[in-house]
């Protein structure tokens, strides 16, 4: 047994209003004078411990403070001590130590019994603990009802609530029950002592039930044992019906595997000959391989006549709507051919070049030339005359352009290796008459839809004398084309003769050479005044209107208004070469 | 779905726990007159919210930094709101007239407006400070405002004369929010939260008393 100082036990305040402490002697027997303990204590704000006001009401070995020595959000220290040694010391204020004294008066009362009479609810009732000053606010209370059958060893907890009066149901009504009930202060943790507990016996009231014993209970039992079996017998009938789609659906067939490879029963045995004569006939596999397999396809070489391919078909499938959706290549054929994942046309690799070549070609001596002007150095072309060669850069002679009567196509200069061909026809507004004859056309202007509008080169002669003033514009030499800010400055001094649609600010005429950039922009830009389809306007037929652009460098030019879907100019150079725009048009 | 996501925004800002959304006379509405039971209903309702959120955060603080190393024996602290003279006991806080009981009230709030800003913001530089204890320090000051605009409504309804607005207690205890030595930060730390417990229990129990006398006739 081992010495235990004095110890203060615990400070208690049962209505916030006066508080007690207690505290436990220890077992000092050995001392020669006995021991007298005193418990001091001192408010925060003192310098001075004073003693115990009362250490007899709340019994031995405790202190009491009543009402006047209370100040509840002071902080207190108490220590207990004898005339020479502190043995303990605690320090708190009076709202931390709130233990409210348990709740009196329980009562029940009956609410109604169930129809069997087996189960009731009951009512019960209790009234605060008398100390606590409930009625003006003072302290404001939380009860916790614990309830349990009277042979049973564990009880039921309800939640704290603030009402004095709680339902109890379902209770059985052969059974006796007893309830009882404890409170604390709201936002408090600590609970304070139970209350007598309250005994519930429905025999008393006349309403028990004496052959009610046995219980229905829900024969958990013998659901899971025949759940079990049904179970299994539904699982045993599908699997030996004869129903195909049932057992399919139910147990799905596991896939073998299907690649043919190699026995590995063979090389557990050690067979190497066979192995390795499996090994040499790999090509064999292969072809087997695809001709087993149905999922390969092989890449289809076209190698059609590409004119009759580009007059009767592509042309057509073009133009038509479905194919402004599909992937249409140029190349493009509705099986599933190798092509048909690409969506970029057959073009060699020159045709690029042919732009760069524009470069050099597209400098402002063309504009000095009161001959045409056509965007993007697309001028070159004569249509009675071969399509000037890559190799022969010489840009006079590429610029000698005789007007034909016949409108100007934007078409590059492309290869000159197809140069008896024509270069871009012009449709007539006829959408899938294929024009044959040739003949240019000029980019006149570009619709908000982000339509490419061409005028016939005629036309663009009669404006061409009041563009002088453009023409005398520096241009920038490195820049084949103008600098946009010099189109809009060209715009700007000039008008628009013909029946074009109003000029915007970025509006283009047939004057202007034109970046890609500022394609680009100018299509996006556009604003909101769409542009009236120019074929109605004007006389001449042969008016044209981007009506597809295939990435990156198709046009296809079409003679009616289409309602072009908003692409964007996103050619290298922005136009297409002579090639390739012989694969689209006729 | 934008509409789903409204309403589910909206339902949890009206659903604070403690607090429910009483849209009778919706905030900033000028005609609406709340009763008078309604104010102090709504009242009593954040004053219980704020000093339940105060006890927890202190609980929380005191597990998490105080245990070992023995703030509670050094916590006779006092708190900054101790100039002003509030009722200690259940006499006094009968005694007291209710128009100057509210105007402790509102005082006590008042002084509790700076500490609370600082004291969310600095908590957040405890190293390692519990996403709980953050939260809570952010609503507390949330609340203390939401509850000083009601309590200046109150007085407003209550008050015959004049409404005094000179009960205040200006707080600087920001520096010790700041030092550099840990333990002594905490410590500062550990006071401001048991005052704040302190406080927050003072300010609910006046409501509940001026409620029950006010209201109910001092028979709650």
């Amino acid at each position: 047994d081992f010495l235990q100082s004095p110890q203060i036990s615990k400070c208690r305040s049962p209505e916030m209003e006066t508080f007690s402490c207690f505290w436990t002697a220890g077992n000092f027997y050995n001392l020669t004078v006995p021991r007298v303990l005193q418990l001091l204590y001192k408010k925060s704000n003192e310098e001075d411990w004073k003693e115990c006001p009362d250490y007899i009401t709340s019994g031995q070995n405790s202190c009491y403070f009543n009402a006047s020595y209370t100040s509840v959000w002071t902080p207190y220290c108490v220590q207990l001590a004898s005339k020479n040694e502190v043995y303990d010391k605690k320090c708190f204020s009076v709202d931390e130590i709130v233990l409210p004294d348990p709740p009196v008066h329980l009562n029940w009362t009956l609410l109604n019994t169930s129809q069997t009479g087996i189960h009731g609810d009951i009512q019960v009732r209790w009234d605060p603990p008398p100390t606590a000053d409930v009625r003006k606010g003072w302290i404001t209370l939380e009860y916790e009802l614990q309830y349990k059958e009277v042979n049973e060893t564990k009880w039921k907890e309800l939640k704290p609530r603030l009402s004095t009066m709680v339902p109890l149901y379902s209770l059985k009504t052969a059974r006796d029950y007893e309830i009882r009930i404890r409170s604390r202060q709201r936002t408090s943790e600590k609970f304070g002592e139970f209350s007598e507990i309250l005994y519930v016996s429905f025999s008393q009231i006349g309403i028990g039930c004496d052959h009610c014993t046995e219980e229905v209970e829900f024969p958990w039992f013998l659901v899971l044992v025949f759940g079990v079996c049904g179970l299994a017998v539904t699982v045993i009938s599908i699997m030996l019906s004869k129903q195909p789609r049932l057992k399919m659906l139910i147990f799905p067939p596991v896939p073998v595997p299907k690649i043919k490879g190699i026995d590995p029963d063979l090389l557990k045995k050690g067979r190497l000959d066979e192995v390795n004569s499996i090994l040499a006939c790999h090509d064999n596999y292969k072809t087997q391989l695809y001709s087993d397999d149905l999922w390969v396809e092989f890449i289809e070489l076209d190698i059609e006549d590409p004119d009759e391919k580009n007059r009767a078909s592509d042309t057509d499938r073009l133009l038509s709507e479905d194919h402004l959706k599909s992937h249409s290549s140029l190349g493009a054929k509705d099986d599933d051919s190798g092509r048909a994942s690409c969506c970029e046309p057959d073009i060699p690799e020159t045709d690029f070049s042919a732009s760069d070549t524009c470069d050099a070609t597209c400098d402002s001596d063309q504009f000095k030339k009161a001959a045409e002007k056509d965007l993007l150095c697309l001028d070159r072309q004569d249509n009675d005359e071969s399509l000037p060669s890559l190799a022969n850069t010489d840009p006079q002679r590429q610029h000698r352009n005789t007007q034909p009567e016949n409108s100007h196509l934007w078409a590059p200069f492309g290869d000159s290796v197809e140069s008896p061909r024509p270069s871009v026809h012009t449709q007539i507004s006829n959408q899938n008459s294929l024009a044959s004859t040739d003949f240019y056309a000029q980019v006149s202007d570009i619709t908000p839809a982000g339509r490419v509008v061409l005028s016939p080169g005629q036309k663009s002669k009669l404006g061409r004398a009041q563009r002088e003033g453009c023409t005398e514009q520096n241009f920038t030499m490195d820049n084949t084309y103008f600098c946009e800010a010099d189109v809009k400055k060209c715009i700007a001094v000039t008008s628009h003769e013909e029946n074009e649609p109003p000029v915007q600010e970025q509006g283009y005429n047939e004057d202007g050479y034109f970046t890609t950039e500022s394609l680009t922009t100018t299509v996006a830009n556009l604003g909101a005044s769409t542009a009236a389809p120019p074929s109605s306007e004007m006389p001449v037929t042969d008016y044209t209107s981007i009506h597809i652009v295939q990435s990156p460098q198709g046009l296809v030019l079409n003679a009616t208004a289409l309602p072009v879907p908003d692409k964007e100019f996103n050619m290298s150079c922005g136009y297409v070469s002579t090639d390739q725009l012989n694969k689209i048009m006729p | 779905g934008l509409l789903l996501a409204a309403l589910l925004v909206s339902h949890m800002l009206l659903t604070k726990e403690g607090v429910t959304s009483l849209p009778i006379c919706p905030n900033g509405s000028v005609n609406c007159q709340l009763s008078l039971e309604e104010l102090f209903d709504r009242a009593v309702k954040l004053s219980h919210y704020i000093h339940f959120l105060s006890s927890e955060m202190f609980n929380e603080f005191d597990e998490r930094y105080a245990q070992g190393r023995g703030f509670i024996a050094k916590a006779v602290n006092s708190c900054h709101t101790a100039t002003l003279t509030t009722p200690e006991d259940k006499e006094q806080a009968q005694q007291i007239h209710h128009e100057d009981l509210l105007n402790l009230i509102l005082g006590v709030l008042r002084s509790w407006n700076d500490p609370l800003i600082h004291l969310a913001s600095e908590v957040q530089r405890i190293k390692e400070a519990p996403e709980t204890i953050l939260w809570k320090a952010v609503e507390i000051e949330e609340q203390n405002k939401r509850l000083l605009e009601g309590m200046e409504k109150i007085v407003g309804r209550v008050h015959s004369g004049e409404v005094e607005n000179d009960i205040y207690t200006p707080w600087d205890g920001l520096p010790s929010l700041q030092l550099a030595d840990e333990d002594s930060r905490l410590f500062a730390f550990y006071n401001l939260l048991h005052c704040l417990r302190r406080d927050s229990h003072k300010i609910d129990n006046y409501l509940k008393v001026l409620k029950c006398r006010l209201i109910h006739d001092n028979n709650c």
